[in-house]
């Protein structure tokens, strides 16, 4: 069961990896920093509810860290990380009250916690509270993107079946 | 059995927050206010502030930040970031700022140009309209 777990695990990571990379190449769809599909998002979604707590930290780990040496850079690490975080603890929370029908309401709000972690960092690194300002956009951006997302990861767990 | 909510519940939470976001993201970017003087901060360290309306031609200097160097210009009324070299050129992408309160950010460089009102509080904030 090992060997199973861990291959499901590693190919779970690369999809995503895949995902980021092709995304990281499109042109940013507007001006305003931090604003992206977060399409990579779809399979921290679907781990979360379909593979459990530990699987999905480790794929979203893995696939931020490896994201950032293949399409990133050292200075959106610490954005994606904080934001990878909170959004992973906002939608394991969110688990306990919500059913596989519903995992579209846990990806919006992991998506504005993923926003609200990006300015926390960028507040403390540009030491400037008026970024908070930036915080709406965001999370109206965000929310948007994560209902999608959500919507993609629900389609998708549909089709290949829940927790396995 | 774990407790759960309706569909319909979290459609009408999520969709009063979305609202909730759009309108204040609205408002912040479109709201003409009283803010008049550019302040440029790096690092959150204010290295230079300007007084937009009394800017009476197109100008531009360079701020140096331990990152690298911003071109910033300065027009009446509005202040841009016209060149970086920052990997991503996100400062540069969002173009002038005229009144709004969200401010011009260049995370690589760690710095920020948003406007704020003039006088500091010895003025009473004109009432804008």
């Amino acid at each position: 069961m090992q060997t199973r777990r861990l291959t499901r695990d590693a190919m779970l990571t690369s999809v995503a990896l895949i995902i980021f990379v092709i995304e990281a190449q499109l042109p940013p769809l507007t001006s305003i920093p931090g604003i992206r599909m977060g399409l990579a998002n779809i399979i921290t979604v679907y781990a979360v509810f379909a593979v459990g707590a530990a699987d999905a930290a480790v794929i979203l780990a893995a696939r931020i860290l490896l994201g950032t040496i293949f399409a990133g850079s050292l200075s959106t690490l610490m954005y994606s990380a904080a934001g990878g975080c909170l959004c992973l603890l906002a939608m394991l929370a969110l688990k306990r009250v919500l059913t596989e029908r519903q995992m579209w309401a846990a990806s919006v709000i992991g998506a504005a916690a993923h926003n609200a972690g990006q300015i926390a960092v960028a507040v403390a690194v540009t030491g400037t509270i008026g970024l908070l300002a930036y915080l709406p956009v965001l999370l109206a951006s965000g929310m948007t993107a994560g209902l999608f997302t959500g919507l993609c990861a629900q389609a998708l767990t549909k089709r290949i079946g829940g927790r396995r | 059995m774990k407790r759960t909510f309706s569909n319909r519940f979290w459609a009408a939470l999520l969709a009063a927050a979305f609202l909730l976001c759009a309108g204040a993201a609205l408002l912040l970017w479109r709201t003409p206010g009283a803010r008049t003087v550019a302040r440029i901060t790096v690092d959150g360290r204010v290295v230079r502030e300007i007084d937009l309306t009394a800017v009476t031609a197109e100008a531009s200097f360079t701020v140096q930040t331990p990152g690298g160097v911003n071109t910033v210009t300065v027009r009446p009324g509005g202040i841009c970031v016209s060149e970086a070299d920052c990997p991503d050129h996100v400062c540069v992408k969002q173009g002038w700022l005229e009144g709004g309160a969200v401010p011009i950010v260049c995370l690589p460089h760690r710095l920020v140009i948003s406007l704020v009102s003039g006088g500091d509080g010895d003025a009473p904030d004109a009432v804008s309209g």
